[in-house]
């Protein structure tokens, strides 16, 4: 499926002007999230998430709106929509300072990247493992 | 603040006159005062240490910048250079003189786009220069025009002294109906935690128009409970201006990058926090003055990709509140938060001053002018229910915050609201509230609790809660998984359909992503308003936001208006 060109003018907020362009990560249309499906049972916690596809629609208004910086967030997010919270939250600890060594830092960047498909998410973390080796905020090797 | 009796006070056995005296009493002479001393970092905005604007660009990268080679960047350095700085428009931008940068800050003929088509380029030392050629009047006059959102908005602290719960969700419904639009509570237990965000969560939903809601928390619980839907934005992901610091905060840029990109990735709104002084507290600033090392901050927070800043020095007013031009500087670096197109919530939230007449100085260059979040956030509660550590701004000041509003005609986001509406959103919000932590199985709250805690006035005022069985319960609700959608489910089931419906209708604003984007909050009508559907369109006079049409008439009403048609009547 190819990308929608969106215009930020007519298009946003997506959930007013493009619900037809929202489904949940599950495959379901924003407009199936009624109360009578929340209280049938057929909406979950999985339901209330935002997908890829959706963060990279986000992503194009934040660039066509001049804020390439954001844009680049949402894509890298997109990405992780991919991991488990469990996996997010140990990563981002791998990340803080004296926490991991370059090795440790550049598996986090292949798993990212052959697992995944995270390309963006790699390269950050991989560019984190050149840094934090040259400020010297790897972790002491024993 | 002061341990030994100051020179000239009433105790140093000298004679003094009745004036000194009464001017020695007067609440601004509790408060502390130092002089500058740049070695530390004691310093607003100008320290002989700070570096001079500077930027080399080589094959498409950075390889100077404020007079350091690349191969000495520090890691906030190479952050910045790589990820925040328009490396196309670097060298064009940085050759105008910073005086004429400023001037297109304050001139209305110049956009607000054509000011960030320069200020993309800019470095940290340049920003900093333009900002010290700008006066109060100046700064306030650029955050006029930069204010990513052209509406402006407010944010409140719904906190307990007690964590109340039932406390906390009368507080939120409260919050929601004067006008906030995002709410935020913190904890004195932090296991607490779970029952005070939901109590936050669903009190924000009560009557019309929702408040969107925050936890602050160290950072991967503040992060799990987002995840779960019990709150709907995070704010306090702190970034900090000197390298030893932010190490010391157990963080670098690239970890925060990640977790901007985490929060994203759920759907889920977040702003960084930082603000000047917090390096001196934290004792390495290098020597650098306060604004340098905050503007490093605004910089980090744009290269991470991250909509919005909390800044304003925050927790750590005190420090630039001490020196000459410290408030000037606390002012600025709001204004390059904007400048730089980033949603800036804008301080104002921490006790400052001791002195009612300071307070209000502190606030107006937030007010005034109008910024996306004006306090963030305004204490909904009394000063000692505060647990972060009080505000600038709290209950007590309501009225009188209307009536600022009123007089100047300017937007602090806020409303005077009857009586009989606040006690009756009040009463449904701690009703909600009953009803759900029964349907949950958690600690009860009978009515006499609910009683009080709708004519409370804070937590003085209410009946003390079973804190061992409370803290069970919050177990319980992170064991069992509980989640925003269970808090739609047990309102719902309960008669509190309305409430489940606004509950819900933020549950779902994570699927769409419209509240990731720069300045976003929901509408009474429940929909997205953003920099991007509407953006400030400052220039000059008779453009831009200005109060009118309902707003407007909404903003005369006060406690007591006489009537114009019967002077023995007042207006309701």
């Amino acid at each position: 499926m190819t990308e929608p060109d969106l215009d930020p003018a007519v298009d946003y907020p997506l959930s007013v002007n493009r619900r037809d362009l929202l489904v949940t990560p599950t495959g379901k249309p924003l407009d199936a999230i009624t109360m009578p499906a929340v209280m049938a049972g057929d909406v979950d916690a999985a339901d209330l998430r935002i997908s890829p596809e959706t963060l990279r629609l986000q992503a194009q208004i934040s660039e066509k709106s001049g804020r390439p910086a954001l844009g680049a967030n949402l894509r890298r997010a997109a990405e992780m929509t991919a991991l488990s919270d469990e996996r997010v939250l140990q990563i981002y600890n791998a990340l803080r300072p004296n926490a991991s060594s370059r090795a440790e830092l550049e598996a986090i960047a292949d798993e990212l990247s052959s697992t995944y498909h995270a390309e963006l998410l790699s390269a950050l973390v991989r560019e984190a493992a050149e840094v934090y080796e040259r400020r010297d905020i790897l972790a002491t090797s024993e | 603040m002061t341990a030994v009796a100051p020179q000239g006070s009433p105790l140093d056995g000298v004679r003094h006159s009745l004036r000194t005296e009464v001017l020695e009493n007067r609440p601004v002479n509790l408060d502390g005062f130092v002089e500058e001393w740049p070695e530390v970092g004691m310093v607003a905005m100008d320290s002989p240490f700070d570096p001079a604007p500077s930027v080399r660009v080589q094959d498409g990268v950075i390889v100077e910048m404020d007079g350091v080679a690349r191969a000495d960047f520090d890691f906030i350095d190479q952050f910045i250079a790589d990820h925040a700085i328009d490396i196309e428009t670097t060298e064009d931008s940085m050759a105008l003189p910073a005086v004429e940068i400023a001037r297109m800050l304050v001139d209305p003929n110049t956009s607000r786009s054509e000011v960030i088509a320069v200020t993309k380029g800019l470095t940290p030392a340049k920003l900093l220069e333009v900002a010290k050629t700008m006066n109060i009047v100046e700064i306030m006059m650029g955050m006029q025009k930069m204010r990513a959102r052209r509406t402006p908005a407010n944010q409140a602290h719904c906190t307990s002294a007690r964590d109340n719960p039932v406390q906390v969700v009368c507080e939120a419904a409260e919050a929601s109906i004067r006008g906030f639009s995002e709410v935020e509570t913190t904890l004195g237990v932090v296991r607490y935690a779970p029952l005070v965000a939901m109590a936050l969560q669903i009190g924000s939903q009560v009557g019309e128009g929702v408040a969107l809601t925050q936890c602050a928390l160290e950072e991967a619980t503040e992060l799990e409970l987002g995840m779960r839907g019990i709150t709907a934005y995070a704010e306090t992901i702190s970034v900090y201006g000197t390298e030893p610091v932010f190490v010391d905060g157990d963080d670098t840029p690239w970890s925060k990058a990640f977790l901007a990109a985490a929060y994203a990735s759920r759907g889920i709104k977040m702003r960084f926090t930082s603000g000047t002084g917090s390096e001196v507290q934290m004792g390495n600033a290098q020597g650098k003055s306060m604004l340098y090392l905050e503007i490093r901050c605004i910089l980090v927070t744009k290269g991470a990709g991250v909509q919005g800043l909390q800044n304003g020095s925050i927790s750590c007013i005190g420090v630039p509140g001490a020196v000459p031009a410290g408030i000037r500087a606390v002012a600025a670096e709001n204004m390059i938060a904007s400048a730089v197109d980033l949603e800036c919530a804008s301080g104002n939230d921490q006790s400052f001053s001791h002195s009612p007449m300071r307070r209000t100085a502190r606030l107006m260059p937030q007010m005034m002018p109008g910024t996306d979040f004006v306090c963030s956030g305004y204490s909904a509660t009394p000063n000692y229910d505060n647990m972060f550590a009080g505000s600038n701004v709290d209950s007590d000041d309501f009225d009188d915050f209307n009536t600022i509003q009123r007089d100047l005609q300017i937007d602090g986001g806020l409303r005077h609201v009857k009586e009989d509406d606040i006690l009756a959103v009040r009463t449904r919000a701690a009703k909600a509230l009953q009803a759900v932590f029964d349907y949950l199985d958690l600690p009860s709250i009978s009515d006499a609790e609910i009683d009080a805690a709708v004519y409370a006035n804070g937590s003085a005022d209410l009946l003390p809660r079973d804190v061992l069985e409370d803290l069970k319960g919050a177990q319980q609700v992170m064991d069992r998984g509980i989640t925003g959608l269970d808090l739609v489910k047990a309102l719902e089931s309960t008669g509190f359909s309305d409430v489940a419906a606004n509950l819900l209708a933020v549950l779902r604003q994570r699927v769409s992503g419209d509240l990731l984007q720069t300045s976003a909050i929901m509408t009474p009508a429940l929909e997205p308003l953003s920099a991007v559907n509407d953006a400030n369109d400052y220039q000059g006079p008779s453009t831009g936001y200005r109060p009118s049409g309902a707003r407007w008439e909404e903003m005369k009403k006060l406690r007591h208006v006489t009537s114009a048609s019967n002077p023995e009547m007042e207006v309701e």
